[in-house]
């Protein structure tokens, strides 16, 4: 696995992982936010031919990462489901044989604006559900990146990309995390997922994600 | 039957008129029952030519009526149908048709049927067609896609299609030719009659309208004299740059539509018209009311004001695009100016003929240079339109898109049987190659989403019924097709209103979602001549006022950047090979002399015998430009190419610029081109198999994809007043790019994405032809201190290409350790 790259936020120790997930060691707790399982399905049931294949590949970043970091939970911060057509049979099927895998781990998901038009998972993913915010230690997990009175805000939903650029007219568009003192914004994790531009202030560290590694812009 | 062939001398002799030559040719051929192709200017009679033939030979007088009847007569049923290229052109079509049917008592009836056509009109024909239907071939397809679309053909006789030239070289004649293939097999008997100005390729222009063979060729009236000149700058830049509006020239423009009585000033862009209209507003407030502009985003309305008041001679001036390049006489202009480059011959003349329609006058179009080096071309310009050298235009070879599209809307339209539509298909000319492995995955993409070994779950659009009739079974998603029919691509676009309480008010015209959502509630922005700011968005529409601000924006509309023609970029060389002899002939040639010498003392001139190169090392890293005046296209697919042979040698990373008359590689590392150019860079040895590895290294396929990808059905761009779940299913097709890349890379519509990058973007034939002509040139490197006249406008390009064969964390490096020593600096 690649490495992960350490970063003290709200006096915890955070792992920012390449894999576009965030772990919190000393609570054992993987984070992911804006999965979106089974959009393809839901666009292939609207008459778009997606290619199928993404599903198969967020679940296997997923085994990776709970194969090589000690969970005791893993919390969604929104977008389970991309859509009410997401409840394909195919997609369902890999998501409960996925679930079976990881019988022991508790899953939550902080409800986020997929989540509510596609409707809560099955029942039978045994995921708990909560609404915004999930409070955890010093932090409010959240979908929406909406400031907290009190807690450092985890946030996903804007699916944070940054340009970054150089001599000879060079640019990169890629996926980042954006730390900041009051709200933090993790990466999308699904692989059939765009991306929103986010600028650098005085306020916030970037740390870009590729290659498989984490790189922290100055 | 002796009196059928008599409507058009009744019609000419009642007015004293002579038909040409030409009109007869036509009018005999079509009552022979053949089909044709006629090349003439507009303004020269075509359309009676044409109409007098369908006339001739199918229509009879009405007979008398035996009583007084209150009701007008039943008209005939459907008999012809005219494809227009430009909804504009079916109003004023219209009338035309129209005009003489009353006096003649012939008991036909003329319609329209285009995206404007009101719901109403639409019902009534959906009860009963007119005699004649003037449609655009999407409004053909449309009707194809009906599910009693073979009972309201049954009656069809003639079909007619006006500007084919229009139509013959891009997606929407492809769509053409299917309809037409259609009609064909319900009425082998079909005659089909083309009217085009004049090509560089005529008889495949007539080829690919009647493919069966058989179709006659007529001549209409040799075109009128034209004109060409120039105006000359007062001073010469010596460092011009494309993307330049060209407004330093207002005062001379001014000048000239002062004095003439109505002239019409082309511009390239839509947002160059809009930044001129304003610049000549604010010159001459005076003009308000007496000029206006055109573009083909403004409502429906402002646009046929401006038609109309322009044909009644009360407009000096219109500022316009190509939106008035077509069709419409508009006998009262007497001047047309033409902003920037043209560039094609054609396109030119076609615009130079919108003036002196008058018999016996001349037209006249003067060219306005936006910067330096147009005064070049517009010498060029001048000995192409002497030389009559006219770009020819070809027929798109099976693009499997628009056959995905046709598919659907054939299941639509009925229904069909697979082994039956292959042969229809086949018998369109760009389908005539389409083997037995395409049509099975093209079947195979709208039944399953790809062929059966990947099909894809939950998906499905079309599917064979229990007879083996392949048809849509959802209602909905045959409701999306139909919503998106066309070949045209365009950016998301969003309604723009003029904002009201209680209501949305005036509709402006359309803006591209992206340029709107770079504006906050308050920003200021040109539109239709006006200045406005954004209130608020909201269901597709964009609610604006007006504005008093002083800074306002203008949108940018994504249309394709036109290249300039072989025709016109051989005479430009032309005309530098003799400036390098130091022979400047002619006021334009004089008045650029200047720049050339510096050009010439810095560096080099090209010339036909030599390739000029320049290598330049500058802040931002290590340059290269070269010059082999072959139109951005080929550039950079030739810049594509030289970017991935070097990087095959060491890992690198290019920005690449292109223009129309060169190109530069520009990368970050150390590269000594003094090394590398050379026959073996050039070489045009594996070349096609160079420039696909080059696209699969950079970013070119991804942006042809995004029109493919809508083509085809996969990308929906949403309607105005759609419901919010539409927007669920709109992804970006970078986005889908990336996933077919990844989880279906032998997708066809891939392939197809590169093979258009290679035959339309790049066009590997030229990119080929223009290889073998830069191996028979002597190479000429010159290493520069400072950028030269002809390299500056590359310097400054904005809009690039990238290609890397470095590791991605080699570049992330890179990047991230030259900001952190920028932040250092910026510490200390």
């Amino acid at each position: 696995m690649p490495a992960p790259y350490p970063v003290s936020l709200a006096g915890e120790e955070l792992w920012l992982l390449p894999e576009k997930a965030l772990y919190w060691p000393a609570q054992q707790t993987l984070m992911v936010a804006d999965v979106h399982f089974g959009k393809a399905a839901a666009y292939r049931s609207l008459g778009q031919p997606v290619p199928h294949g993404t599903t198969a590949s967020n679940i296997a970043v997923l085994d990776g990462l709970l194969a090589s970091l000690p969970c005791r939970q893993l919390i969604f911060l929104g977008d389970f489901l991309h859509g009410p057509g997401s409840h394909a049979p195919g997609t369902l099927k890999a998501l409960f044989s996925w679930r079976e895998r990881h019988q022991h781990l508790a899953m939550t998901l902080i409800r986020g604006n997929h989540d509510k038009r596609a409707g809560d998972p099955p029942p039978a993913l045994n995921i708990r559900v909560v609404p915004e915010p999930l409070l955890l230690g010093p932090f409010a997990v959240q979908h929406e990146p909406d400031p907290h009175p009190s807690r450092h805000v985890l946030a996903g939903h804007v699916h944070p990309v940054y340009h970054l650029s150089g001599k000879g007219r060079q640019r990169l568009r890629l996926a980042c995390f954006r730390l900041a003192s009051d709200i933090s914004l993790l990466p999308a994790f699904g692989a059939f997922t765009g991306g929103h531009r986010v600028e650098q202030d005085n306020d916030c560290r970037i740390f870009v994600i590729g290659d498989n590694e984490i790189w922290p812009i100055s | 039957m002796a009196t059928s062939s008599n409507f058009a001398n009744q019609w000419f002799s009642a007015r004293g008129w002579k038909p040409f030559a030409f009109q007869k040719q036509v009018w005999a051929a079509v009552k022979r029952g053949e089909s044709g192709l006629l090349h003439a200017n507009t303004g020269a009679g075509k359309t009676y030519a044409v109409w007098f033939a369908a006339l001739n030979r199918f229509a009879r007088p009405a007979p008398p009526p035996d009583k007084p009847r209150k009701r007008k007569p039943v008209a005939e049923p459907l008999t012809v149908l005219w494809i227009t290229p430009m909804r504009a052109l079916a109003a004023d079509t219209g009338k035309a048709l129209e005009a003489p049917l009353a006096e003649l008592q012939i008991p036909w009836s003329v319609g329209l049927r285009t995206g404007d056509t009101s719901a109403n009109e639409r019902a009534r024909q959906g009860r009963r067609l007119p005699t004649a239907l003037i449609t655009t071939p999407e409004s053909l397809t449309l009707m194809l896609a009906r599910a009693d679309a073979q009972t309201a053909a049954s009656t069809l006789r003639m079909v007619v299609v006006d500007e084919w030239h229009e139509l013959l070289g891009n997606k929407r004649g492809v769509q053409l030719q299917l309809a037409l293939a259609r009609l064909r097999r319900w009425h082998p008997q079909l005659i089909v009659w083309g009217v085009s100005a004049t090509l560089g390729n005529q008889s495949h222009a007539e080829q690919v309208l009647i493919p069966q063979g058989n179709g006659i060729s007529v001549q209409g009236a040799n075109g009128k004299a034209l004109r060409v000149d120039t105006l000359l700058p007062p001073a010469l830049e010596r460092f011009p740059w494309a993307g330049h509006i060209g407004l330093k020239m207002l005062p001379q423009v001014v000048a000239e539509i002062d004095a003439s009585s109505s002239c019409l000033v082309f511009t390239n862009t839509r947002a160059q018209s809009e930044i001129w209209y304003q610049a000549i507003l604010q010159a001459r407030p005076d003009w308000a009311g007496l000029i206006a502009l055109h573009h083909s985003s403004l409502s429906r309305e402002t646009r046929d004001w401006v038609e109309q008041a322009l044909k009644e001679g009360q407009l000096k001036a219109v500022v316009c695009t190509s939106s008035l390049d077509l069709g419409v006489d508009f006998l009262p202009v007497e001047r047309v100016l033409q902003i920037g480059s043209a560039k094609g011959v054609a396109r030119l003349m076609q615009r130079a003929g919108r003036s002196g329609h008058a018999p016996g006058r001349t037209s006249r179009v003067t060219l306005v240079p936006t910067h330096s080096l147009e005064l070049i071309e517009a010498a060029a310009a001048q000995d192409a339109v002497a030389q009559r050298r006219i770009e020819p235009r070809e027929s798109p070879h099976k693009p499997l898109d628009v056959l995905v599209q046709h598919l659907v809307s054939m299941a639509l339209g009925g229904g069909f049987l697979p082994d039956e539509l292959f042969e229809e298909v086949r018998g369109a000319w760009a389908y005539r190659d389409l083997n037995e492995a395409e049509w099975s995955w093209a079947l195979a993409f709208v039944r399953h989403g790809g062929l059966s070994l990947t099909a894809y779950p939950d998906y499905r659009r079309v599917e064979p019924d229990e007879h083996g009739v392949w048809r849509v079974p959802d209602a909905r998603l045959a409701r999306r097709h139909r919503m998106s029919i066309g070949t045209i691509v365009s950016d998301a676009s969003l309604q723009l209103k003029f904002w009201s309480k209680g209501g949305g008010g005036k509709t402006l015209g359309s803006v591209e979602e992206g340029f709107i959502a770079r504006l906050r509630p308050g920003d200021g922005f040109l539109f239709a001549g006006r200045l406005l700011e954004l209130v608020r968005v909201e269901d597709m529409t964009a609610y604006v006022r007006r504005s008093q601000a002083k800074k306002a924006a203008v949108p940018r509309w994504n249309g394709g950047r036109m290249p300039l023609s072989s025709e016109l970029a051989a005479a430009v060389v032309a005309r530098l090979s003799e400036a390098a002899a130091g022979r400047f002939d002619g006021p334009e040639m004089s008045a650029v002399q200047p720049l050339l010498s510096t050009q010439q003392r810095w560096s080099g001139l090209p010339t036909q015998e030599t390739l000029l190169a320049e290598s330049l090392k500058s802040r931002e890293g290590w340059h290269l430009f070269l010059y082999p005046f072959a139109g951005r296209q080929v550039h950079l697919g030739l810049a594509s190419l030289l970017a991935w042979r070097v990087s095959q040698q060491q890992p690198v990373t290019f920005s690449i610029a292109v223009n129309d008359y060169g190109l530069e590689l520009l990368s970050a590392t150390a590269l000594d081109w003094t090394q590398h150019l050379g026959p073996e860079l050039l070489s045009a040895d594996h070349l096609l198999a160079d420039v696909l590895a080059s696209l699969n290294a950079g970013e070119l396929a991804l942006r042809r994809f995004r029109e493919i990808a809508r083509i085809a059905g996969l990308v929906f761009a949403g309607y105005p007043g759609a419901p919010k779940s539409t927007r669920q299913v709109q992804a970006s097709s970078g986005l889908f790019f990336q996933v077919f890349k990844q989880y279906d890379a032998d997708n066809l519509l891939l392939a197809q994405a590169g093979e258009e990058v290679l035959r339309e973007e790049l066009d590997i034939r030229r990119l080929e032809q223009t290889l073998e002509r830069l191996n028979t040139l002597k190479l000429d490197l010159h290493t520069i201190k400072r950028p030269t006249p002809l390299g500056f406008p590359l310097l400054v390009e904005r809009f690039r290409e990238s290609m890397s064969s470095e590791k991605l964390a080699d570049r992330i490096r890179r990047m991230v350790s030259e900001l952190e020593k920028t932040a250092d600096r910026g510490d200390a």
